[in-house]
């Protein structure tokens, strides 16, 4: 059961945490009201009705977005062999070098298709 | 989790890859790789000249190096336990690397593929990219990184990688159906539909396989047959486990009830694509289905096998009944092909002593390969009839192709004989094997529906035949394109390999034999 | 030899698809060239066979499966196999040049007599299963084809009936190498398999059997007969009754009996009263039809109920050793008359076809006035088929009754007794056909008739002629046959 003292405490640390910053908010801030506070959305895009079918919408976003997968599920396999990378030596080295360079064609693959390219 | 927190540091120890005996997976996904360099680097125009050698020698030096690799005799698990080289997973990667080879030579992209993927169908986009001569040429690396994923799939020994090897084989494939150049409506609705439902899958799956985690403590799969041994008192996370783990392979199988996909799916993938699944991923996921329930859960036949014996049942019996009411000839192909998974499903059934699984299983790798090239070859036959508007998809449209032309439509005639099982053809023997298998194996219920339901598939079969040689052929009737050599080539290959394992099938057997004496390793 | 012969029509059968333009007439002489090479095969094996197991040949072919390419020929199959070349001949003769799609025609009819006499000829299971299977193809590729009527439909049910028969048939022959763990006929006869299990051997013979049924066919499995038949051209229907319908008894004498003799004779008085059924069903039911193709199929019915009698009675071991020796030599006797016979009346009734276009019995009549010779030719075939002594019919029938009624058990007595009774039937309505269409007053259809043209008549007449040889001078064909059907009731008698 010690074993599980800590995380306990680093649980309670962040609920008290989140319910200290959201509570003490409505004091402590200024309220300066406007327009575009009242809106669903804050990015500044105004919600309008969808249109039916739901649709069409820029094939841009979903690009970034599928980048973002590529870079982000690099880093989570280089974080543990940078952790570990002395005690998996060659080995890790060379399946990392494989690893990057696989991802690597598919990143060339993108940017030859211009797929870097915002217009 | 605790052993390596508690571990000093500087032991982990290094895992060690045995790179030759994976040396064919690794040449496929090598050149698929370098087949997407290709489409960043190389000018359009060169694209197709580079891709169609690329992957037909990597295709053919994956097969030579299985070929090494059987002569050579290893026989253990490679890569820390995660891929099987073993008689069957050998013989079945052959199979699929030759059906791949030989569906690769269907492919023709400016004939079967869509222009620009991404632009809607009919719209002005597209059009242009059709002036501008766009071809997708990326249906070689993705067929590649499929035939790939078949790889693994196929010879995986611990069910994670055989989880990766199935996402591997199958997302290239949800794309590629997408792709068709005619009927794209059609074909864009197939890749949704086999998109959703194969993620559907691929999520009972990976649950099965967290909750056999969770009773066996390991994903390999001789450990978990271990654990059935040993383990108790955890039997529902077994059993759930191995249900749903099992609803994810008979989905990809097209067993029923899990079926739906296959005939959307076969009728709106391009042609060259409905062949490479019909016949490359039926032998994976076959590969598979056998690992599973024959190492994995080997020990635990007396609970799965009545479970087996009423999906094989209906299996049979859907796809036997429903290819009747169809009136596609693609739609019909992928009921008779339902209708053979439930004759194979009769062959893993038939467990029993060592001996008894040699019988069955050399019978249904026999099988596979028999129905494999018949398949590509009858799917070939169906890329070359063709309308204005695309492949002559409507069975009306084949009535008195045999005066057409009457050398095509005696081929696929006889391919259709071969699925019906008739003697000197292929399917004779793969069916007789696969029944003999059966009966041995005390399964004699189960032969006798398949006997009934071939009875039937027959019907539908000798249907076609009779619509091409004896119906009067309609005055605007489809045109027979025999331009391309590749996919004449096919349909002789096949034709070739049906007559054969008719009437000679002696080597194959004696190679099915011999892939299957030493079963599985463990 | 017997390669040969089998393999002959399968290749000129392969060079006449290869050429589907050539010309009717080139054709037909290369169908009647082969044919009859094959029928003077048959009769230089017949004049050579030295007794047993002759012309012999056994090559290597799946071991593995212990199946092998094993034909030969013994005393049971030789007459069946110069049946087959026979027949086969005298259809070609009979065909005529105006036949649509020629080439194609005579391609199926060679591939089939190469199927038929492989299957006659063949000693290993899987060599058997495989031309009994291909026969079904090539048959319903024939009544699909050149057939009239409803012809499709008819061509179906017959596919249904008898692929599912011989996938029963491939299930017992499963069975059988699994006990016998070899599909080599001489083999299994020689050690037949499940002595010592009866419930299993029971099983088998039940596949078996229901697989030899259908083909036969006995009643309850005759459905798909008289269509098939009725919507046949003239020369398949005569292939379909005078050979396909021989290999599910021969079936039933050839492997049945020998490999499974304990089960056999089991269950001997259930296929006694289905050969008893088959007679009497078969007898009445013909004696109701107005369509004269339909008559004769359900007399078909009849006359292969006589054969599925015998055979039953050989299983009966308590009975007299002799009179079941009789049983099936006139079981043997019988599948070459009604080959002859019935074979001949269906080309008869082409001919009614190809005049009339209809075989409505009532509609028919007097037609002794404009076709004298058609109606002798008919008389004499339906003589024969109702037993008339003098004629084959009289020589097999009477050994049947003979050797059932004195194997001297009161069951098979009373059971050979009613099947006496069918004969009366056939005898009654085959007169009544020649009173009704041939006799008598003129029906409406009788102006359209002119009498046989000599191509026809050269195929029929051999056959009558054969089968009046048969009645008149039995001894050359019961030489033949005694010994082998002595031999078959030695083996179900162990």
């Amino acid at each position: 059961m010690e074993l599980y003292a800590p995380i306990l405490v680093l649980g309670l640390l962040a609920a008290g945490f989140a319910i200290f910053s959201v509570g003490i908010a409505p004091f402590t801030g200024p309220k300066r009201w406007n327009r575009a506070k009242l809106d669903a959305y804050e990015c500044g895009i105004e919600p309008t009705r969808q249109p039916v079918g739901g649709g069409r919408f820029p094939l841009k976003y979903m690009i970034t977005a599928m980048l973002f997968i590529v870079f982000d599920i690099e880093i989570i396999f280089l974080y543990p062999w940078a952790v570990a990378f002395d005690q998996l030596g060659v080995f890790g080295l060379v399946e990392m070098v494989l690893f990057i360079l696989t991802v690597l064609v598919a990143y060339t693959y993108v940017w030859r298709r211009k797929g870097l390219d915002w217009d | 989790m605790s052993t390596l927190l508690a571990a000093p540091p500087g032991t982990i120890p290094a895992p060690t890859i045995e790179y030759t005996q994976l040396a064919p997976m690794m040449l496929v996904f090598g050149a698929a790789i370098v087949g997407v360099l290709v489409e960043a680097f190389a000018p359009r125009h060169l694209r197709s000249a580079v891709h169609v050698p690329l992957t037909l020698l990597s295709l053919a030096g994956a097969f030579a190096l299985t070929i090494l690799l059987a002569v050579d005799g290893t026989r253990n698990v490679a890569a820390m336990g995660a891929v099987a080289v073993d008689g069957p997973s050998l013989f079945i990667h052959g199979t699929i690397l030759v059906l791949a080879f030989v569906s690769v030579l269907l492919f023709n992209e400016r004939l079967q593929f869509v222009s620009q993927a991404a632009s809607v169908p009919g719209s002005t986009e597209e059009e242009d990219s059709l002036e501008e001569g766009a071809v997708q040429t990326e249906v070689y690396p993705l067929a590649l990184f499929a035939i790939g994923g078949m790889l693994l799939f196929s010879a995986a020994n611990d069910l994670l990688a055989m989880f990766v090897g199935l996402e591997v084989m199958s997302l290239p494939l949800y794309l590629l159906c997408g792709l068709a150049r005619r009927r794209r409506l059609l074909s864009q609705e197939a890749a949704v539909k086999y998109f959703l439902l194969g993620a559907f899958s691929s999520a009972f799956f990976l649950y099965g396989m967290a909750l056999i985690y969770g009773f066996a403590g390991s994903v390999d799969l001789a450990k978990i047959n271990d654990a059935l041994g040993s383990a108790s008192g955890r039997d529902t996370l077994l059993y759930v486990g191995a249900a749903l783990l099992g609803v994810g392979l008979l989905f990809k199988i097209g067993a029923a009830p899990f079926q739906a996909w296959k005939p959307d799916v076969y009728q709106g993938a391009p042609t060259p694509i409905t062949a490479l699944m019909a016949s490359g991923t039926l032998v994976a996921a076959f590969g598979a289905v056998l690992r599973v329930f024959w190492v994995a859960l080997g020990n635990l036949d007396w609970d799965w096998r009545p479970v087996m014996w009423g999906v094989a049942i209906l299996t049979m019996v859907v796809g036997a009944i429903l290819a009747i009411t169809q009136t596609d000839i693609k739609r019909m192909l992928a009921y008779s092909s339902i209708a053979h998974a439930g004759f194979l499903l009769t062959g893993v059934i038939a467990t029993g002593g060592p001996a008894q699984n040699e019988e069955a299983l050399s019978g249904i790798l026999f099988y596979l390969v028999a129905y494999g090239f018949t398949t590509v070859g009858a799917f070939a036959v169906v890329t070359m009839v063709r309308d204005a508007g695309g492949e002559a998809g409507h069975l009306s449209r084949w009535a008195g192709l045999g005066k057409r032309s009457p050398l095509l439509a005696g081929v696929f005639a006889f391919f259709l004989l071969a699925f019906a099982g008739i003697p000197l053809t292929s399917g004779f023997f793969g069916k007789y094997a696969v029944f003999a298998a059966a009966v041995s194996g005390g399964a004699t219920p189960l032969v006798i529906v398949g006997v009934v339901s071939s009875a039937i598939a027959a019907f539908f079969y000798v249907r076609v035949i009779v619509l091409m040689f004896f119906s009067d052929p309609a005055p605007d009737g489809p045109t027979v394109d025999v331009s391309s050599m590749g996919t004449a080539a096919v349909v002789a290959v096949a034709a070739a390999a049906t007559v054969v394992l008719g009437v000679l099938p002696q080597p194959v057997l004696d190679l099915a034999d011999a892939a299957a004496h030493s079963l599985f390793v463990r | 030899m017997l390669s040969v012969a089998i393999f002959l029509p399968l290749a000129a059968a392969c060079v006449l698809a290869a050429l589907p333009r050539l010309g009717a007439s080139a054709a037909r002489a290369v169908w009647i060239l082969v044919s009859a090479a094959v029928l003077g095969l048959a009769a230089a094996m017949w004049a050579g066979y030295p007794g047993g197991v002759a012309y012999e040949q056994r090559l290597r072919w799946i071991p593995s499966l212990g199946a092998g390419y094993h034909v030969g020929v013994d005393g049971m199959s030789l007459p069946l196999v110069a049946l087959t070349a026979l027949l086969f001949l005298v259809c070609a003769v009979y065909t005529g040049r105006d036949t649509p799609r020629m080439p194609a025609y005579a391609a199926f009819f060679l591939f089939l007599e190469a199927v038929s006499l492989g299957l006659f000829a063949a000693l290993d299971l899987l060599l058997f299963f495989v031309f009994f299977d291909l026969s079904i193809v090539g048959m319903y590729f024939v009544i699909v084809g050149w057939g009239h009527g409803d012809r499709a439909r008819s061509a179906l049910r017959f596919f249904l009936y008898t692929f599912l028969g011989s996938l029963a048939l491939l299930l017992g022959f499963i069975g059988l190498f699994l006990g016998g763990g070899t599909f080599d006929l001489v083999e299994l006869a020689a050690r037949p398999p499940f002595r010592a299990e009866p419930g299993i051997a029971g099983l088998v013979l039940l596949a078996v059997g229901i697989g030899f049924a259908v083909k036969t066919p006995v009643v309850p499995v005759h459905t798909w007969l008289p269509p098939a038949h009725t919507d046949a051209p003239a020369a398949g229907s005569a292939i379909l009754a005078g050979i396909l319908l021989k290999m599910g008894a021969y079936g039933l004498a050839r492997v049945a009996l020998p490999v499974l003799p304990g089960a056999w004779q089991r269950h001997a008085w259930v296929v006694i009263a289905i050969g008893v059924v088959s007679v009497v069903y078969g007898a009445f039911v013909a004696l109701a039809q107005r369509d004269l193709k339909r008559l004769i199929a359900y007399t078909s019915v009849n006359h292969m109920g006589y054969i599925v009698l015998a055979l039953g009675a050989a299983g009966l071991a308590a009975g007299d050793e002799r009179a079941r020796d009789l049983a099936v030599t006139g079981a043997v006797t019988q599948m070459v008359s009604h080959g002859l016979v019935t074979g001949a009346l269906f080309l008869l009734a082409g001919v009614v076809w190809d005049r009339a276009h209809d075989y409505d019995l009532t509609r028919l009549g007097g037609l002794a006035g404009p076709a004298p010779v058609l109606t002798a030719l008919t008389a004499v075939a339906a003589f024969a088929s109702l037993g008339l002594p003098g004629l084959s019919g009289f020589i097999a029938e009477f050994q049947i009754f003979a050797g059932v009624i004195g194997t001297g058990i009161p069951g098979a007595a009373v059971a050979g007794a009613i099947a006496v009774a069918g004969v009366l039937v056939t005898a009654a309505l085959f007169l009544r056909v020649l009173q009704r269409a041939f006799l008598g007053g003129p029906g409406e259809l009788t102006a359209r008739f002119t009498d046989v043209r000599p191509r026809e008549l050269l195929a029929v007449a051999p056959l009558l002629a054969l089968s009046l040889a048969v009645g008149i001078a039995p001894r050359p064909l019961l030489d033949l046959v005694e010994p082998a059907a002595a031999a078959v009731v030695t083996l179900v008698s162990r």
